[in-house]
């Protein structure tokens, strides 16, 4: 009985013991699958920026046999009703979900009047112009409004008709088709159209209605009488562009709607030009030609300080000439269509073609973004509408914006820019990582200067020359130091030291280069202290000579920093530096930031290489002593060589830490992203980068996950650095675990 | 001996190197000790007199000399002043920079008075009159004005725990309303069952609203009473550039007449000021007041920080030495904890962001705060989130320390236990665990004091400038896991960075700089005098 209720209890404990063995192999675990899992995520929120673009039909529709052209398709922003434009003038609506017609309009066009021609106005909504063989231009809009009843949503189409007028015919009593009309709104009223009739005559005809006054040109002349193919004007009608059959482009200023003045022509193609469209943005073109070639123009200032359009890059080309061009309205994709119906989606940052794709076997006749971009609608000449879903959430990274240059709109040469989020929806996101890791990179690189040589040469010290006490009041005061808040060093480098450097420049670089001058001085006068009493000094009283040293440097600065700055710098180094040097100083700059981050990382280097220096097995450095050498030449040759693994561990672990480190970049530097190596500005390092624009960036974008990946590289950064650290410390310890 | 000759510029080269590091440490400690400690002495206050008859009242905050040469070779040298001359509401600036050699005349009026108010920043002036009630004092102002201050004070108590009451009244109200103006716009609102139930709320409103009305309506009268008895005690306050202002007594938290303060007074005024600074709010977009609930904050977060790392930091390090067999696994686990402690905090706090917040607090949110969305509950930064993402940060301290001191457990403690029969689950609890107990705790509180040090992930995971509430309070359920949190190295940050008067700020910055590192300093005091008192214990126990 009492045997029975000792194994009972034996059991009970040895079911603990299982337990207990199961939950701390858990914790042990637990460990590696933190880290998993940390880079997994980093993995798993990156990757989608390589995902690319998926496009999928989803509705396809066929009114019966006809073939009437279609001029202009659309959809409201939530795909639910596709609207199209015939020749005739006829305007349908249809709710895609049950394939209803919900109206059916047209416009008042005369018996047997034909729409020749028909352009949208905006990229926000649904306004047209349309042209038709009897001269006639009109002016109207669509509507697809949304209607909430309870939780139902409606779309309630309609169609206005605005405006109808006579094209003006100079010379020509009869009335002129409309070949090709080009219309633009803007957001202040402002209406813009300009065509071209059967004769090859270009008119102009601006509508202001601040002032309600009409003004109307006649540009023919202007074009020296080539023959037009196509014209188009940017969203904020400021410009227009007029493509001729020769591959030339005309360049006409509308911003003064009482001057319009041809700014520029020039060829842009060898054979005809067949379509032109803007881009989102307002200032780039897409021009595509009768060869199928498709380039992006966009204007920049030759070293003459004359603004002229300027090829940009040029994408993957069509086998067949260009006939459309549609531009997203939400970025800088658009839409190029060949006259076999083949589609090519680009994004115009990236110069990438995303897609490539049939959307029918028959010629395309209009196709248009959704108002979300989103999706496309495409009718082809058989009169079918066909309706595609865009899955398409990064197109504005590839590995060539993140890591190469682009030539941005609005800049002179391409160029690495890290400019994330900008005033406007039409803002192009600049999303190069590069200054990002330049300015980590930078950071570090100048604290690791300041604070490699100050923490070896004390940490020798402390290891090897110091006396007892010395190492053990110093010791702990590092390790202390070594658990700093960075944020109070960034705040005192951001607030107290970068002021500090800027209005005593001067005294800081006589001092640098003072304190070895001094030194050496120093030194020989120290040597004519004769030999004897020299060597009865006690340990440590290094430190009184150095802190002469350094107190005599710092008031020779003191003294020649005005005699200095009047005849050398002209009274001003800020002001010398940039007159002579074309330097800019700011405040918060890498020296500032160098000495701070320097400051943090002195303790993790002196710690970890006075370990190594002081573990060094004695019977090594004995050894030396007692063969006569002395004590620097058996630091040097013996304890050096020793510890020098040690030494390289600390350097790297230090590394690390500057490369990570985010507060003191953050409030020490001025966080422009901008590539110069310069020690008086600032730079943007990747982690203050991530602290800063994290919090505003929307879940799932592409700043988001561009963010993600920061990280992961600082991850990577890290992890390469502390592996290769500890790799070094191993080697070490075993190469001298045998004395 | 000639040799030893050469050797000495190198020592000297290397001294050079410790001297320096030395040097920077206790400049930079010493810098945030003197401007730190010096904020809350009350500074004498100095009237200067311009050329063109300016007069400024203020204290002395720093001295410039700026040394040109002049075009004809000759060397001019400008000492300047600043003053703080507060007084926001009238100058717009609370500081000036004076050319000494345009002043005139300067004093130290015995009369100059210091009014730290509520809001726009201190007011220099002298006191003319002082008004409590109907009566109007023109003698003695100051005696009489310490008085009225306390009756204002304590008026000022009273119409809070009136307003207090009034917000409780109404509470219930306010919540059947908002249910109520919810329920209207909801994609509901058409169908029956919502509109008897809209029906019923509004009845019941309308019962609430019955029911309350009589104390509603006496509070209120209370409040009104209140607020006009606080209006009719004010001081009349001339600046130094000859206005008179009217300063509501109410509005003023304390002030005092440096130039004629004893040492003994301004010593109690130094405490009193230390005092308001570490259990006090701020005020005045942090500038002012104190940095209790960043105090508060931040212990919270490392508590809660640690209630997660230090069991699962001690279950590691117990499996990395008891249970695990040298191999893979724990060269594995050596390197993550390794690399887990160089990883950058700010790539554990884009962690906590991403994952914590966003997909375990979103899920949460889903479950069962899904009434409240799409204003997130725990799919924001919060406490919890910021807690458990420097949770994963202190692991590796955590683990090395528990290690070292297992490590110390002598071996022969261990195998007797188990030589007597104990399971291995045993002679951890009884052997390993208490004698451990030094190193779990130096590791506690290297956690501790990496956790409040840090900032960077914390201000994407939860930290803000201004918790309206206290992640603990007497509202079920108490502890408020999903709230936002001040903390001491984020005050630092924002105040010194963020605020839209940096130059006022930066005592409140230093004083709050001067705490964190105390803090720090102390927790990795106590952590070596632990772990020196681990190390000579098993010195002595060794056999």
């Amino acid at each position: 009985m009492k045997r029975k209720r000792s194994t009972d209890i034996r059991r009970k404990f040895e079911r603990r013991d299982r337990v207990a063995r199961r939950i701390i192999a858990l914790g042990g675990y637990g460990v590696i699958i933190s880290i998993a899992a940390i880079l997994f995520f980093l993995f798993y929120q990156s990757l989608p920026l390589s995902f690319g673009a998926k496009i999928k039909e989803w509705f396809s529709w066929t009114p019966g046999d006809r073939s009437d052209q279609i001029l202009l398709v659309g959809v409201d922003q939530y795909q639910e009703v596709v609207y199209f434009l015939d020749q005739h003038g006829e305007v349908e609506f249809l709710r895609m979900k049950d394939r209803h017609i919900l109206l059916r309009d047209s416009l008042p066009l005369e018996p047997g009047e034909k729409i020749f021609s028909a352009d949208r106005g905006s990229l926000l909504r649904d306004v047209f112009a349309a042209g038709t063989d009897k001269g006639r231009i009109l002016i109207g809009e669509i509507h697809l409004q949304p209607r909430f009843e309870g939780s139902v949503r409606r779309i309630v189409p309609s169609l206005s008709v605005e405006q109808t007028f006579q094209a003006e015919t100079p010379g020509d009593s009869l009335p002129a088709h409309i070949e090709k009309v080009s219309f633009r709104r803007t957001e202040d009223g402002l209406e813009l159209l300009a065509w071209v009739n059967h004769a090859g005559h270009l008119f102009l005809r601006i509508y202001d209605p601040e002032e309600e006054t009409t003004y109307r040109y006649d540009l023919s002349e202007q074009l020296g009488n080539l023959p037009i193919t196509t014209l188009t004007m940017n969203y904020s009608g400021e410009t227009l562009i007029v493509a001729s059959e020769q591959g030339d482009l005309f360049w006409f200023d509308l911003l003064d709607p009482e001057e319009v003045v041809l700014v520029d022509h020039w060829r842009a193609s060898g054979v005809a030009i067949t379509a032109v469209s803007y881009l989102l943005g307002n200032n780039a073109i897409v021009v595509g030609d009768a060869q199928g070639e498709v380039s992006e123009w966009f204007p920049t200032k030759n070293p003459l300080q004359k603004t002229k359009f300027t090829l940009i890059r040029r994408f993957k080309p069509h086998r067949n000439p260009v006939t459309l061009i549609a531009a997203s309205p939400r970025n800088r994709n658009f839409l190029t269509v060949d006259s076999k119906g083949e589609a090519h989606l680009n994004y115009a940052t990236t110069d990438a073609t995303q897609l490539e794709f049939l959307p029918s076997d028959y010629p395309l006749q209009a196709v248009a973004f959704a108002p979300k971009s989103n999706g496309i609608v495409a009718a082809d000449s058989r009169h079918r509408l066909g309706v595609f879903r865009l899955d398409n959430p990064h197109p504005e990274t590839t590995l060539h914006t993140l890591f190469g240059k682009v030539w941005y709109e609005g800049y002179q040469k391409p160029a690495f820019v890290w400019q994330s989020t900008g005033g406007s929806d039409e803002f192009e996101p600049k999303l190069s990582l590069v200054p990002l890791i330049f300015g980590t990179f930078k950071g570090t690189l100048y604290a690791m200067f300041f604070s490699v040589p100050l923490a070896i040469l004390a940490a020798i010290y402390v290891s090897q020359f110091a006396p007892q006490w010395m190492s053990r009041i110093v010791k702990p005061i590092v390790e202390i130091l070594a658990a700093f808040p960075s944020v109070v060093i960034g705040f005192l480098a951001g607030l107290y030291f970068a002021p500090l450097f800027e209005k005593h420049l001067v005294q800081f670089l006589i001092f640098s280069v003072a304190l070895p001058v001094v030194f050496l001085v120093g030194v020989v006068i120290w040597k004519q202290i004769p030999e004897e009493t020299r060597t009865r000094f006690p340990r440590g009283v290094e430190l009184g000579f150095v802190l002469l040293v350094v107190l005599a440097a710092f008031s020779v600065a003191d003294l020649l920093a005005f005699p200095v700055r009047e005849t050398f710098f002209a009274g001003d180094l800020k002001q010398w530096l940039y007159t002579h040097w074309g330097v800019v100083y700011d405040q918060r700059n890498s020296l500032v930031v160098g000495f701070a981050l320097g400051f943090a990382v002195i303790p993790i280097i002196f710690t970890i290489a006075e370990d190594a220096l002081s573990n060094v097995p004695k019977s090594l450095s004995s050894a030396a002593l007692a063969l006569g050498a002395s004590r620097w030449q058996t630091v040097r040759r013996v304890v050096l060589p020793a510890a020098a693994g040690g030494i390289f561990a600390g350097v790297m672990l230090g590394f690390g830490r500057a490369i990570g480190e985010t507060m003191i970049v953050l409030m020490a530097t001025g966080n422009t992203p901008i590539l110069d190596l310069s020690p008086f500005n600032g730079f943007r390092a990747m982690s203050a980068c991530i602290a800063v624009e994290i919090p505003e960036a929307p879940v799932g974008g592409t700043l988001y996950r561009v963010l993600f990946l920061t990280a992961l590289l600082l991850f990577l950064f890290t992890f390469i650095v502390n592996t290769l650290a500890s790799l070094v410390g191993d080697k070490l310890r075993k190469k001298y675990a045998r004395f | 001996m000639m040799r030893k000759f050469k050797d000495d510029p190198y020592i000297l080269l290397t001294s050079l190197g410790l001297f320096i590091s030395l040097a920077m440490v206790a400049f930079i400690v010493g810098l945030i000790m003197v401007r730190g400690l010096g904020f809350f002495w009350p500074r004498q206050v100095l009237l200067v007199e311009l050329k063109d008859g300016t007069r400024y009242l203020g204290e002395v905050w720093e001295t410039e000399t700026v040394s040109e040469k002049q075009p004809d070779g000759t060397i001019k040298t400008d000492h300047k002043i600043q003053l703080k001359i507060g007084n926001r509401d009238l100058y717009g600036l609370d500081f000036t920079w004076v050319e000494e050699k345009d002043v005139v005349r300067r004093e130290h009026p015995p009369a100059a008075t210091v009014f730290e108010r509520l809001e726009y920043g201190n007011f220099y002036g002298m006191m003319r009159s002082l008004q409590v009630g109907e009566q109007i004092y023109r003698d003695e102002v100051e005696r009489h004005a310490r008085e009225a201050l306390k009756i204002a004070h304590r008026l000022e108590k009273k119409i809070e725990a009136k307003q207090k009451a009034l917000n409780e009244l109404t509470a219930p109200l306010n919540r059947l309303q908002r249910e109520l103006s919810l329920l209207k716009i909801s994609d509901e609102a058409g169908q029956p069952r919502v509109v008897q139930k809209i029906q019923r709320l509004e009845r019941e409103e309308e019962n609430l609203k019955r029911r309350i009305a009589e104390k509603y309506r006496r509070l209120n009268e209370q409040l009104l009473q209140l607020n006009q008895e606080k209006q009719k005690i004010f001081l009349q306050v001339q600046a130094a550039s000859g206005e008179t202002r009217t300063i509501l007594l109410a509005d003023v938290v304390r002030f005092y007449q440096p130039n004629r303060m004893s040492r003994w007074q301004k010593i109690q005024l130094y405490f009193s000021k230390l005092g308001e600074f570490l259990t006090a709010a701020p005020r005045e977009s942090n500038t002012e007041g104190g940095v209790f609930p960043a105090i508060f904050g931040t212990v919270m977060m490392v508590l809660l920080m640690s209630i997660a790392v230090v069991p699962f930091g001690v279950l590691a390090a117990i499996y990395l030495n008891e249970y695990a067999k040298q191999g893979v696994v724990v060269r594995l686990i050596r390197l993550s904890v390794n690399n887990l402690a160089g990883v950058p905090s700010i790539v554990f706090g884009i962690f906590g962001l991403g994952f914590f917040i966003y997909v375990v607090g979103g899920s949460l949110d889903q479950l069962f705060f899904s009434d409240k969305l799409p204003e997130p509950t725990l799919g924001t930064g919060g406490i919890l989130w910021a807690s458990l993402t420097l949770a994963l940060l202190t692991l590796p301290v955590v683990v090395v320390a528990t290690e070292e001191g297992i490590l110390a457990v002598p071996r022969a403690n261990k195998e007797g236990a188990l030589a007597l029969g104990a399971t291995r689950w045993q002679m951890i609890r009884q052997i390993v665990l208490p004698n451990a107990m030094p190193g779990i705790l130096t590791g506690l509180i290297l956690a501790i004091s990496r956790g409040a040090g840090e900032v960077a992930p914390l201000m994407i995971t939860g930290v803000v400038k201004l918790a309206p509430t206290l992640p603990i309070d007497g509202t079920f359920p108490f502890l408020h896991l999903d709230r936002k949190f001040m903390h001491l190295g984020f005050h630092i940050y924002d105040v010194g960075f963020q605020s839209p008067n940096v130059e006022a700020a930066k005592p409140m910055v230093y004083t709050t700089a001067l705490l964190l590192i105390l803090i720090v300093i102390f927790l990795n005091l106590l952590a070596i005098f632990i772990r020196n008192r681990l190390k000579k214990k098993y010195k002595a126990s060794a056999f």
